[in-house]
């Protein structure tokens, strides 16, 4: 059967721009020039006059037909703040962000709608701008949400194990901060999507970069007042995601066109607008103190992180949600006494905040590394030894931490070793040392983390839901349904390797079908694929093995341990007479040649003949309460020089040690290790969305927006260590954000050590050329 | 205002009549469905939608279609032979230098004209990462792109056709 591969390769795919219906019409959104303004008039009759203009929907219209958007997060709990703004995909009276859009234009063609669009008129009455979350949370300031007392989404406050106990027990205190910028994560695709309903049946049917079927689904039927059942979300060939693509937003409004024009109704989004009003991350800024013991033991943390999360979301409660992680992540993989943890969320005029690699996870771990580091520094001891002294051991394993997480296995040492032996750090710092000398600035940076994947959380949408379906159809070709989109991850490479493992059955006749709304589950987030999706996909597969070698004993009037599959081939013991190919096996089953000679109780309960639909969930949430599944770990060992004259930062070595336990596949691996690797060199290092006090975005292109090219990538060298988790079903652990996280704290803290000379301490980023340039300028002038 | 246009696309004649303010994207796409050449920045940024104009790699975003009048364009529909794939294909796929798949028929482009001017001679990574510097990838981290285009150049130089 042909592979994904080659039909993208050979230029065949069929993304979101490529879906073609009859009588399709297009749809162009147009946007506020103003961060925050009363939409006084808006006027559509000359954009409405030009030939070929079939329909504009307005702020109106939307809120005239279709609901505000669902609630998809919302946890109250005592002494916490969570609070959600009413919303609907377009407003009517207000804007609140820079290129919020306040119309639609529905035209034949996508160039008849882009001029049109331009002939919308619309006065807006400018209200004060909220430009970041220390404006928001001052008194007084301007209100983005009428109903609330303030600017202030979420407050949530944590006490893990016994902070207070660990403060008393400090030999020292150290005081920490730390920044980073607005970023987003960018695929080279933007959002797109084909939505129609259809008059006659009362169905709306989307097809497009949906990267959740199953919960879009559901949002979109709430928004748009449609009974779920009569809802259907398709995803085709996705030009990757990242998480910026579980909306369920501007598709309203393409749905609501679809709707009220009878017409097949596409978007597809120009990157431009994806930078715009598509969704952000990072922005949060820490304050802390650590408490330590002057052996470098590890003892407590008291911090702050504050977010800037823009406008309410568009996933009203995701965003917030993603505060949770940043939370709980600074214990990583160390043994600590207590934590006391706030997490603050503020609404700005900014384009909302969503999912993006990561989700927080890498916020609490990149502070704490930049900590650990910096206590390193204090004490006189080495990254790798402060390490080595706090690490959980493999035999602790599993580990209940202060953070509720239950840490599933792994050998932290082990992986931190193996780092060490691929980068001689010994003969960098020697290099560090004689560099100086001669005005060169090498600086070495070691960071271990690990990654919470597998998202279960109650009172969300992320409650732990997944679905497969493995079947063997009558001609012997096996058909897999899960909710893993196939973003670019790997999905169906991983499915098939799994899969094909299991039955025996030849890897090219198993095909994974696009993910639709009809599997439940929340699709790939949270590193989630190898934990959920691929664990139910196991399980089905085992116990439609199971059914394979019952029925094929019954053909063969065997016992099932007679039974043996290998290549395609259902074989009986050594007797090489009784073979049936997967085809003939299956045709035997289904139809003829009789008898079928199937098992009788089975033909009593014959539903799902070879076909097996089942779910999975991890087994150690239910116990624990923990929120994530699997942690794999993952060392990352950089060297890096900075040019203190143009700021430049050049990255010399790059190495990544990582333990996912099984290798389901080991390119699919490596792939993501590659990718999460250099977009966190981009965070590092170069990207930063800017808005001005007004709330202007003004780096809104490829052209001003910086995102890594070949030339700024570096060569990555990978090793692995196994240890299969006893908490999924294939052993392997969700590893897909793990390499963004290490890589932006080990650049960042490898810079910091390079300027170390200048007493130069790294907390804001990206650490861009113009950025360094001031550090170094601020620095008195000279090395110290 | 139309404008009438002869291109060979894909070593196939055809001629086609264009708006004057079309994009040589926009007239690949939608008048000739080659829906390998990828939309995304139409600003000259990503490379999403290189194709080959006389041989040498363009964004077709930012060429009007009636300027490539005459002109020999290839995308990569028409790197196959029938069902057969493209030796910088093959490359690609067996070094898993495509995981989304977006940015890949672009940068087989570059990278395949890259390869077919280096006839014989060296191809090192450092000149192969600034060739395919105007080509935008997220998924990958270019190591495995990169690794591809050698293995297609060590391909080629081996006799396999191109």
């Amino acid at each position: 059967m042909e592979s994904r591969e080659h039909r993208l390769i050979s230029g065949r795919g069929q993304y979101a721009d490529d879906l073609d219906f009859p009588g399709m019409a297009h749809l162009v959104f147009v946007g506020s020039p103003h961060a925050h303004a009363r939409i006084v008039r808006l006027d559509v009759a000359e954009a409405e006059a030009v030939p070929g203009v079939i329909r504009v929907i307005t702020g109106a219209d939307v809120v005239e037909h279709t609901h505000p958007l669902p609630v998809q997060a919302n946890f109250t709990s005592p002494g916490w703040t969570w609070r959600l703004a009413e919303v609907y995909a377009m407003p009517a009276d207000k804007v609140r962000w820079h290129g919020e859009p306040v119309a639609a234009v529905v035209a034949e063609d996508e160039r008849t709608a882009r001029i049109a669009a331009d002939k919308i008129q619309v006065e807006y009455d400018p209200l004060p701008v909220v430009a970041g979350a220390e404006d928001a949370l001052k008194p007084n300031a301007p209100k983005l949400y009428d109903d609330w007392p303030d600017n202030k989404q979420v407050h949530l406050k944590f006490d893990f194990g016994d902070p207070d106990a660990a403060f008393k027990e400090a030999d020292r205190v150290i005081t920490v901060s730390n920044r980073e910028g607005r970023v987003t994560g960018l695929p080279i695709e933007g959002r797109g999507c084909v939505g129609h309903y259809d008059r006659g049946k009362g169905t709306l049917t989307m097809w497009g970069a949906f990267q959740t079927p199953y919960l879009q689904r559901h949002n979109i039927a709430a928004a748009m007042g449609l009974p779920e059942a009569r809802v259907s979300i398709n995803a085709v060939d996705i030009g990757g995601a990242f998480g910026l693509k579980i909306h369920a937003w501007k598709e309203n409004v393409v749905a609501l066109a679809s709707k009220l024009t009878g017409r097949y109704v596409k978007w597809f989004e120009p990157q431009r607008d994806f930078i715009v009003t598509g969704p952000h991350q990072r922005d949060v800024s820490w304050q802390g103190e650590v408490a330590v013991k002057n052996d470098g033991t590890l003892l407590g943390l008291r911090a702050t992180v504050t977010h800037d999360l823009g406008v309410e979301s568009t996933q009203k409660g995701i965003a917030a949600l993603s505060i949770f992680p940043a939370c709980s992540s600074p214990c990583n993989m160390y043994r600590w006494k207590g934590m006391h943890i706030e997490g603050i969320g503020a609404v700005t005029n900014k384009s909302f905040y969503c999912a993006y690699r990561g989700y927080g996870k890498d916020k609490g771990i990149k502070f704490i590394e930049a900590v650990i580091n910096r206590v390193a520094r204090e004490l006189n001891m080495t990254p790798e030894a402060i390490r080595f002294k706090n690490f959980i051991q493999p035999d602790e394993f599993p580990f209940k931490a202060i953070n509720n997480y239950v840490l599933d296995n792994g050998d932290y040492p082990g992986t931190l070793n193996r780092a060490l032996e691929m980068v001689d750090v010994d003969k960098w710092r020697a290099e560090q040392e004689k560099g100086r000398a001669g005005g060169r600035h090498i600086g070495i940076g070691i960071v271990t983390s690990i990654e919470p994947a597998g998202v279960a959380v109650p009172n969300c949408q992320m409650g732990g839901l997944t679905q497969a379906r493995v079947a063997i159809c009558p001609d012997g070709t096996v058909e897999v349904d899960s909710d893993r989109t196939e973003i670019g991850q790997g999905s169906e490479i991983s499915h098939v390797n799994i899969v094909s493992g299991i039955l025996g059955c030849k890897k090219e006749d198993v095909y994974v079908r696009p993910v639709t709304s009809e599997t439940i589950g929340q699709g790939p987030l949270s590193s989630r694929g190898a934990v959920w999706p691929a664990s139910a996909v196991a399980k089905a597969a085992k116990q439609l093995r199971a059914k394979v070698d019952r029925f094929a004993a019954s053909m063969f009037d065997a016992t099932v341990d007679d039974i043996r599959i290998a290549d395609g081939v259902i074989g009986c013991g050594k007797d090489t007479e009784k073979q049936l190919t997967f085809a003939e096996f299956a045709n035997k089953a289904f139809f003829f040649p009789g008898p079928r000679r199937l098992p009788k109780e089975v033909l009593l309960e014959h539903e799902q003949l070879l076909s097996v639909t089942t779910t999975w969930y991890s087994p150690s949430t239910p116990e624990s309460g923990s929120s994530y599944t699997t942690f794999c770990t993952s060392a990352d060992i950089a060297v890096v020089e900075v040019d203190t004259e143009t700021g430049v930062t050049k990255i010399l070595k790059y190495a990544h040690v990582h333990d996912a336990g099984t290798v389901i596949s080991k390119k699919v691996i490596d792939g993501q290790i590659h990718g999460g690797i250099v977009q966190g060199i981009g965070e590092a290092l170069m990207e930063e969305l800017k808005y001005d006090r007004n709330g202007q975005l003004l780096n809104t292109s490829f052209a001003e927006y910086l995102i890594p090219t070949a030339v700024e990538a570096p060569v990555i060298e990978i090793a692995h260590l196994v240890t299969p988790s006893p908490f999924s079903e294939t052993g392997a652990k969700g590893m897909g954000e793990a390499p963004i996280i290490g890589s932006k704290a080990v650049i960042l803290t490898a810079v910091e050590d390079a300027l170390s000379p200048f007493g130069i301490l790294v907390e804001d980023s990206p650490a861009s050329p113009e950025r360094v340039r001031a550090w170094v300028n601020g620095s008195k002038g000279d090395e110290q | 205002m139309k404008i009438t246009v002869h291109y060979t696309i894909n070593s196939k004649a055809c001629d086609l009549e264009v708006d004057a303010g079309e994009t040589l994207l926009e007239a690949l796409r939608n008048r000739l469905k080659l829906t390998s050449v990828h939309r995304s920045c139409e600003e000259g940024e990503c490379g999403a939608c290189t194709v080959l104009l006389n041989g040498e790699p363009v964004n077709s975003c930012l060429m009007l279609a009636a300027a490539a009048d005459g002109a020999d364009i290839l995308t990569t529909e028409g790197l196959m032979r029938g069902d057969q794939r493209h030796p910088i294909m093959d490359a690609f796929v067996d070094l898993h230098g495509m995981q989304c798949g977006f940015c890949t028929p672009g940068l087989l482009m570059t990278g395949y004209s890259l390869v077919r001017k280096a006839n014989g001679g060296d191809l090192d990574e450092a000149t192969i990462r600034q060739s395919i510097e105007g080509n935008l990838c997220r998924c990958t981290g270019y190591m495995n792109i990169v690794k591809a285009i050698q293995e297609a150049k060590r391909r080629k130089d081996a006799g396999d056709w191109w």
